[in-house]
């Protein structure tokens, strides 16, 4: 029998490993045999060995496109071998690394152009994932935002959706996120980090910072909307089940949920992180959003209440709402709908301006 | 759940339909849904027609992209609404007409597009679906994709990438007895001819390097693929991806009944006995022997259709280069490790062509 975290963790997010790319197979096969949290991240790490190994002898072999993909998939590992896992910090911190570095070989193989952007913050650094499409000079660019415990390297795939339809994509983790997670706590005032990331991303040449987008997905949900409430350089924002007040549903939560909010906020326990979260809130915020903003979810959300998403899109002034029957948290187990959606949607704004 | 063909289509295949793109909680969705095995062509093909709806909607509203995602997937679904559904052929019919439907208006905005191709063929016409490399340059090396009893040219755009991704062009081909060519031709086991006829057609095409043509094929086009190679010179390259020796010739009484009757439909044979008679036709017996091109035997040792001693036998009396990957814990089709080998098989593919992907 699976300890209650495992159940948590498998029953919350198994349709979002597939959908960020985990074989279905390997889903099973990874947390079959799993009964202890404790055992998780090593059961991915593992894993993740696994298809980095297979990504090797490929690479060897001159099969570019097979290793490639292969460290994609070993990336996805590593990451989820520590997601919501913080029971040992230096295993976190060297999942996150091993996790890095493969999706860093598999762009070497898959993209070349894509880019790691590292921008100065706040006495440490934030650091992101700059992708371009094929064939162009100066496409709009698309903000990525992860959420409480996704990263840049859960993305690879969300990215293509966007580049396949001509954006370009800067998959960007902020405090509390990833790599950046570990020196910077999560905030609740995320259009500091975004600022920082658009002032440092105005330089460049290669992507129209005048035709900007922001896309959040869970907690990104409510970062993209506060984001873009006080940065006008943001022009269209897609939020896919976000928070509108997280603070009072905090202990609803999965405990393995509640603890990495503790741990990526850095905070000393879960009092100290509720508290955090009573400040991850839109009220007075969303009605500054005047940006024009789709805001989606899954009416089967149980981390987010699709109703709270709602209030979202009630108070901000130019909001289109989306809400899924039939999906989950993030709409994971329908990514046909809500992916084509936000790109086209995203897209047609952009280019209009 | 007790109804015994339901459990079998859904035990059998439930990794090759995610294998081929459909939605994993779509597939719980619809068969957690389902009682009885005559309930099977309907749930599915209202499934699809949910994506077939999306599809529309984003060709009306200029979401090209989307929309040729959405239309060939909705032809992905109306396909396996009708892949062994045999008790209803009315039913049957009308999806598989929509997936044809689907994916014909699909093709022009799948990246790369796809086109579709008449194959004339005894009096009668085969359809395929050419689609070139994004990358390159015409004359292109081009694979042969041939379905196997109940697949079709609808479930290939994963399988396609895959090649198109390593600068091979590809020609999915519903052959007699498959898909949009069922109703006019029967299955037959001599596919030298349809196959031939279908390189006859590739090669008088001015996209297609008619000196690097290569065939693949998965579960009964495992054996398909190897059967054209070993009378037709023109194949450089040849995949068999789960395909019989002689099919049934020790399993016969237990394969699937959903399996055997679309044997027995598919082949216009009167009875389960003239099913297996006709099966047993499907045979590489003196024929193995003549295959001198370069041969991938890709199998999985818990196949519960075809079995695996089939891939060795082939491997073993080939007569020019071979490599045979064989997984332990792979099952028909390998569906449930596609990474194992789906990569590996387009590479191999692809060096054996000297395709510049």
């Amino acid at each position: 029998m699976p300890d209650a975290s495992i159940e948590a963790a498998t029953s919350h997010w198994a349709p979002r490993f597939v959908t960020q790319g985990v074989d279905p197979n390997d889903f099973r096969r990874v947390t079959a045999g799993l009964e202890r949290w404790e055992d998780w991240l090593d059961a991915w790490s593992g894993h993740g060995d696994f298809h980095d190994s297979l990504a090797g002898e490929a690479a060897a072999a001159g099969r570019d496109r097979t290793a490639g993909e292969a460290y994609v998939r070993a990336a996805l590992s590593h990451h989820f071998a520590k997601f919501v896992w913080v029971l040992d910090m230096d295993k976190h911190r060297q999942a996150t690394r091993r996790s890095v570095e493969s999706l860093r070989s598999a762009h070497r193989f898959l993209d070349p152009t894509a880019e790691r952007v590292e921008i100065p913050f706040e006495g440490a650094g934030l650091v992101g994932n700059l992708r371009r499409p094929g064939g162009q000079d100066h496409p709009p660019l698309v903000l990525l935002l992860p959420g409480l415990d996704s990263t840049k390297e859960e993305f690879f795939h969300w990215e293509q959706v966007f580049l396949d339809r001509g954006l370009a994509t800067f998959s960007l983790d902020g405090p509390g996120q990833g790599e950046t997670g570990y020196a910077l706590p999560l905030r609740h005032d995320y259009e500091v980090p975004v600022r920082a990331a658009i002032d440092h991303l105005s330089a460049r040449a290669d992507v129209d910072l005048e035709r900007l987008g922001v896309v959040g997905v869970s907690l990104g949900g409510y970062y993209a909307p506060r984001a873009a409430a006080f940065e006008p350089r943001i022009r269209a924002v897609v939020a896919v089940s976000g928070a509108y007040d997280m603070g009072p549903r905090f202990d609803d939560r999965p405990l393995i949920s509640r603890q990495a909010f503790q741990q990526y906020s850095h905070s000393a326990d879960l009092d100290e992180a509720r508290e955090k979260a009573m400040r991850i809130c839109l009220k007075g915020v969303a009605e500054l959003v005047e940006q024009p903003m789709l805001v989606v979810t899954g009416k089967l959300d149980r981390l987010v209440p699709w109703e709270e998403t709602r209030r979202i899109a009630e108070d901000a002034p130019r909001a289109e709402f989306v809400a899924y029957d039939e999906g989950n948290h993030v709409c994971n187990n329908l990514p046909y709908l809500y992916r084509p959606l936000a790109a086209d949607w995203i897209g047609e704004q952009l280019r209009s301006l | 759940m007790s109804d015994e063909r339901l459990e079998q289509a859904i035990t059998h295949w439930g990794d090759r339909f995610t294998g081929a793109g459909v939605e994993p909680a779509d597939f719980g969705e619809v068969t957690s849904s389902l009682d009885k095995w005559a309930q099977w062509c309907e749930a599915w093909s209202e499934m699809a027609g949910g994506h077939e709806k999306l599809g529309r909607q984003a060709l009306a509203d200029g979401r090209l992209r989307s929309a040729g995602e959405h239309l060939a997937q909705a032809a992905t679904y109306y396909h396996f609404a009708q892949f062994v559904f045999l008790d209803d052929l009315a039913q049957a019919e009308a999806a598989q007409q929509r997936a044809t439907r689907c994916l014909d208006d699909a093709l022009a905005h799948l990246v790369p597009p796809g086109r579709k191709e008449t194959v004339g063929f005894e009096g009668s016409a085969m359809t395929g679906i050419l689609r070139l490399p994004v990358q390159g340059a015409a004359p292109f090396p081009t694979v042969l994709l041939i379905p196997g009893l109940d697949s079709t040219k609808a479930e290939f755009r994963r399988v396609e990438q895959s090649f198109l991704d390593r600068g091979v062009a590809t020609f999915s081909l519903d052959g007699p007895g498959q898909g949009e060519s069922r109703a006019a031709l029967p299955m037959r086991a001599d596919w030298e001819a349809p196959g031939g006829a279908a390189l006859d057609h590739l090669a008088q095409l001015p996209e297609v390097d008619a000196d690097r043509l290569g065939a693949w094929g998965v579960s009964l086009g495992g054996y398909y693929a190897p059967r054209l190679a070993s009378t037709d010179a023109r194949v450089k390259a040849c995949i068999a991806l789960a395909g019989p020796y002689t099919f049934g010739e020790k399993n016969w009484h237990e394969l699937p009944a959903l399996t055997r009757e679309a044997v027995r439909q598919f082949s216009r044979s009167a009875s389960d006995d003239e099913a297996q008679r006709f099966a047993l036709t499907l045979s590489l017996e003196g024929r193995a022997e003549k295959i001198t091109c370069p041969l991938l035997v890709v199998f999985g040792k818990k196949d519960r259709l075809i079995p695996w001693r089939d891939a060795r036998r082939l491997a073993e009396e080939t007569s020019g280069p071979v490599e045979l990957l064989l997984f332990d814990d792979g099952n028909h089709g390998c569906t449930n490790i596609l990474y194992r080998h789906g990569p590996y098989a387009a590479d191999w593919m692809a060096a054996q062509l000297g395709a510049a992907g």
